[in-house]
């Protein structure tokens, strides 16, 4: 069991991290989960949709503040299969990060123990490939917590719908696309801007759009928008 | 569940549905659980989101964002009339849902479409949780009555304007530039302008147009011509100071108020800056109020001859479509032209009781059709008789003669006032319809007995009688004995309904109406021979069938409905549907008759818009329905 090995203590040093017998539980019953069928229709599986809100953009020393998340079940968004959790913070961010994401001071020092939030979070999302829009900042920090307090790499499937949304339309094409302007090219709602589940909601509504568009023209799998992303990202790098 | 998340996303799906109707008038309770147990799809442009192939619909959607095209399938082309586009916050489809039959309209995206989507099961649960939606889905024909309603309104309300009412503000009720002149104009130029413009007064104003008299007609003799006063002194030294004024936004009411209270019979109208803007007199204010249920009454109790009658007679006409334009429904409006239409024959068989002495005779005033029905429209000729009662065979011959010299009269009269004589004869001067209780009862017996198509017709007309004058038992022992003959004569009922079921709707297979049935006018649609006659039929043989003594249509469906174990729904259904076609009829005959034209019932389907046409539509068939019964009862 490499995982268990990698729990221990891997290649890297890495911190000790003491898990209760429930926790370690919950963590072996996630590993248990059989891996998802990539490519399995876009409307016969689960997406998880993710925004985090974190202290900064500094994905080295920031810190992870809360996740939201919305699934997408066979294409359709189930508003009971959601998520929000905000990890309890030792040090409450500053004032101007609180006024960016809102979750006040108290609310981040009430938040839940950062070991049962991703423990839930993991709990939520399965083995499910998860989804965002510039994913690479959401994956770095949930990584980055997923190893610091549960001493494991987390290898899930993620999708970037920076890279996928390009391919199917091309309104621009520079690649430096802002979540905004997709909003407002679909004339998509956001119910609360920078508020974890309302940007997960409206960024589910944008992967709705794309997986429509993505199956009229035969990229009808997450293993296909995972080689569209791979393409592009080759593309940009050679460029 | 994890749930400050879905919380949010809950209560942002309900904070976006209570903005439209009819989620924002639905219990919260109601409404949360809609909330919960919606899913959100999404639909590319051009993408199919319901057709009658995709089987029994089992998804209730609402649409969230982005347009949807809705339109019949199965059209050759697609006509303008079957498209119909869906926004935001409108479900669908509700009538295939609610029946859990495939859908018989193709639903596609015009462009991004969000769709909140409900199973079915939970929009069954959401229907017995939500007295609201429940009525909003089961009235779904209904609503889209009043929304056609709502247009007729809208249609109209340039003539509301118009029909001036108590409550109109004077701004409307001024007419003319009022007249006025400055405190040293003569007395003899004052009421010299008076007699060259004929005015009653002449209201006088200081430099800012603000008026500080009046000078009435009635001063010129109290103040000048009685005191002997020189006509060159100036009007200030003979005029009434402070006159009363309103501004221009107070109403009738309020003028008709201050008349009252001071005694005056003129108001003036001043604009917020206390400037003369109009004069209001008692005259106005009559003329108004004229036009009036209680007045139009009142007018005719107190006519005491045929020119006061006339004019009461426009009078209705103006009511009614007074009424028409407020939305009043068809079977109150109809009811309402054939009450004040009983008042106005009343009177008028009043009025020649004077001059024709029927002392000792037992006799009533009979209406057939339309007017018996208590369904008249706005152009109905005379359907009348008269039944008499005769002890003395001998006197028959004589007391005939009597009650036909009268008959003749008020035939005559009811002519002049507005309701043509009939083309058939069917009046009580007709010899043949004036008639003793004895004759009447043999004539009904005989169609009864032997149903040729002629008698056949005659029961369209004759046995939806109804007294109008006289002694009224009369009539009810006719209605006794014809139901009793009905009854017991299952051929004859059977003749009729041949007779009912032998004119279809004019629903086209391909096309929505048939329109060509009549050579002479194409595209038209003759609404009562085609429409109101069906349901009038049906109900008429509903009656008959089920010993219900009532004439109206809408009164016998409400009776013999639960005699006949159909439900209160189907019912109501049916009556919409008729009701329907009664306002077009009524509408149209309007607008031909306010373009000088006889009034007829040839409506041109293109004509409608679109709301019209499809209640129209959902209005034959429920006349098919109606006449499927009548074939499955009697077995044809």
């Amino acid at each position: 069991m490499s995982w268990f090995s990698r729990l221990i203590g891997g290649a890297k040093a890495r911190r000790e991290v003491v898990l209760l017998p429930e926790q370690r539980q919950a963590l072996e019953a996630w590993h248990s989960l059989p891996a998802t069928d990539l490519h399995c229709s876009h409307n016969r599986g689960r997406y998880v949709v993710v925004d985090v809100e974190s202290s900064g953009l500094n994905m080295k020393k920031d810190r992870l503040i809360s996740i939201g998340a919305v699934a997408l079940n066979d294409g359709q968004m189930d508003f009971n299969d959601a998520f929000q959790i905000v990890l309890r913070q030792n040090q409450v961010s500053t004032h101007a990060n609180i006024l960016i994401h809102g979750i006040g001071g108290s609310a981040q020092s009430e938040g839940v123990d950062p070991v049962e939030a991703l423990l839930a979070f993991l709990g939520y999302i399965g083995k499910a490939p998860l989804v965002a829009y510039h994913a690479f900042f959401d994956q770095s920090m949930i990584d980055k917590a997923m190893s610091e307090y549960l001493g494991m790499e987390l290898e899930q499937i993620w999708i970037d719908l920076a890279w996928i949304l390009p391919d199917f339309f091309h309104f621009r094409m520079d690649g430096r696309v802002a979540l905004d302007d997709w909003l407002q090219h679909f004339e998509i709602e956001n119910i609360l801007r920078h508020n974890a589940v309302s940007d997960a909601y409206a960024t589910a509504k944008l992967l709705q759009i794309a997986i429509a568009r993505g199956t009229y023209k035969g990229a009808d799998s997450p293993a296909s928008f995972i080689k569209i992303e791979k393409a592009r990202r080759w593309m940009h790098e050679s460029r | 569940m994890n749930n400050s998340a879905t919380e949010m996303l809950v209560s942002a799906t309900i904070e976006f549905l209570r903005s439209y109707p009819p989620f924002d008038r639905m219990e919260p309770e109601a409404l949360q659980f809609l909330g919960e147990h919606v899913k959100l799809a999404y639909y590319p442009k051009d993408a199919l989101i319901i057709s009658p192939e995709s089987g029994v619909v089992r998804v209730f959607r609402i649409l969230q964002r982005g347009k949807v095209l809705a339109r019949q399938a199965g059209e050759i082309s697609l006509m303008e009339h079957s498209i119909l586009t869906l926004g935001p916050g409108e479900g669908f489809p509700i009538g295939s849902v609610t029946a859990q039959r495939s859908s018989t309209n193709i639903y596609t995206a015009l462009g991004d479409v969000f769709c909140y989507e409900l199973s079915a099961d939970d929009y069954f649960v959401l229907m017995q949780k939500s007295p609201v939606f429940n009525i909003f889905c089961t009235q779904y024909i209904a609503s889209l009555l009043s929304q056609s309603r709502q247009q007729l309104q809208m249609q109209f309300s340039q003539r509301v304007a118009e029909q001036q009412t108590m409550n109109s503000p004077l701004s409307s009720i001024i007419k003319k530039e009022p007249l006025s002149v400055t405190p040293d104009t003569f007395v003899r130029e004052v009421v010299g302008l008076m007699a060259a413009r004929s005015i009653g007064s002449m209201i006088v104003v200081d430099d800012e147009q603000q008026p500080i008299g009046i000078f009435t007609q009635s001063d010129v003799l109290k103040r000048i011509v009685l005191p002997g006063a020189s006509l060159d002194i100036p009007i200030r030294q003979v005029m009434s100071l402070d006159p009363h004024t309103l501004p221009l936004a107070a109403n009738a009411y309020d003028a008709a108020l201050v008349m009252a209270m001071h005694g005056v019979r003129h108001v003036l109208a001043v604009d917020e800056g206390g400037r003369l803007k109009g004069v209001v007199s008692e005259r106005d204010l009559f003329t108004l109020q004229r036009v009036g249920l209680r007045q139009i009454r009142q007018t005719i109790d107190s006519a005491t001859n045929i020119d006061m009658l006339l004019q009461a007679s426009h009078d209705v006409r103006q009511l009614s479509l007074n009424m028409l334009a407020q939305g009043v429904g068809a079977e109150q409006i109809t009811q309402f032209i054939s009450a004040l239409n009983d008042t106005l024959t009343r009177r008028i068989i009043q009025l020649n009781l004077d001059r024709h002495d029927l002392f000792g005779i037992e006799w009533a005033w009979l209406s057939f059709g339309s007017e018996g029905r208590d369904e008249q429209t706005f152009s109905t000729d005379q359907d009348n008789g008269i039944v008499y009662i005769c002890t003395d065979i001998m006197d028959r011959e004589h007391t005939q003669l009597r009650l036909l010299e009268f008959a003749r009269d008020v035939n005559s009269d009811l002519d002049k006032c507005g309701f043509p004589l009939c083309v058939g004869n069917i009046m009580a001067s007709n010899p043949a319809l004036c008639l003793t209780l004895e004759e009447w009862e043999e004539k009904f017996d005989n169609w009864i007995r032997t149903p040729e198509p002629e008698a056949l017709l005659n029961a369209t007309i004759f046995f939806d009688f109804r007294p109008l004058f006289g002694q009224y038992n009369l009539a009810d022992r006719m209605r006794l004995s014809l139901l009793r003959q009905t009854r017991n004569n299952p051929l004859f009922l059977r003749m009729l309904v041949e007779n009912a079921v032998g004119v279809l709707p004019p629903l086209g297979k391909i096309r929505d109406f048939v329109t060509d049935a009549d050579p002479e006018h194409p595209g038209t649609i003759d609404l009562k021979k085609f429409g109101s006659r069906l349901f009038i039929d049906a109900a008429r043989i509903f009656a008959l069938a089920h010993d219900v003594p009532a004439t109206n249509t809408v009164q016998r469906i409400k009776l013999a409905a639960p005699l006949m174990n159909v439900s209160h729904e189907d019912a109501a259904a049916t009556i919409d549907a008729f009701n329907f076609i009664q306002l077009l009829r009524l509408r149209h005959q309007h607008s031909e008759q306010t373009q000088g034209r006889e009034g007829d019932n040839l409506i041109r389907p293109d004509d409608l818009n679109e709301v019209e046409r499809r209640i129209l539509k959902e209005a034959f068939r429920q006349a098919r329905k109606l006449q499927q019964r009548l074939k499955l009862d009697y077995q044809l």
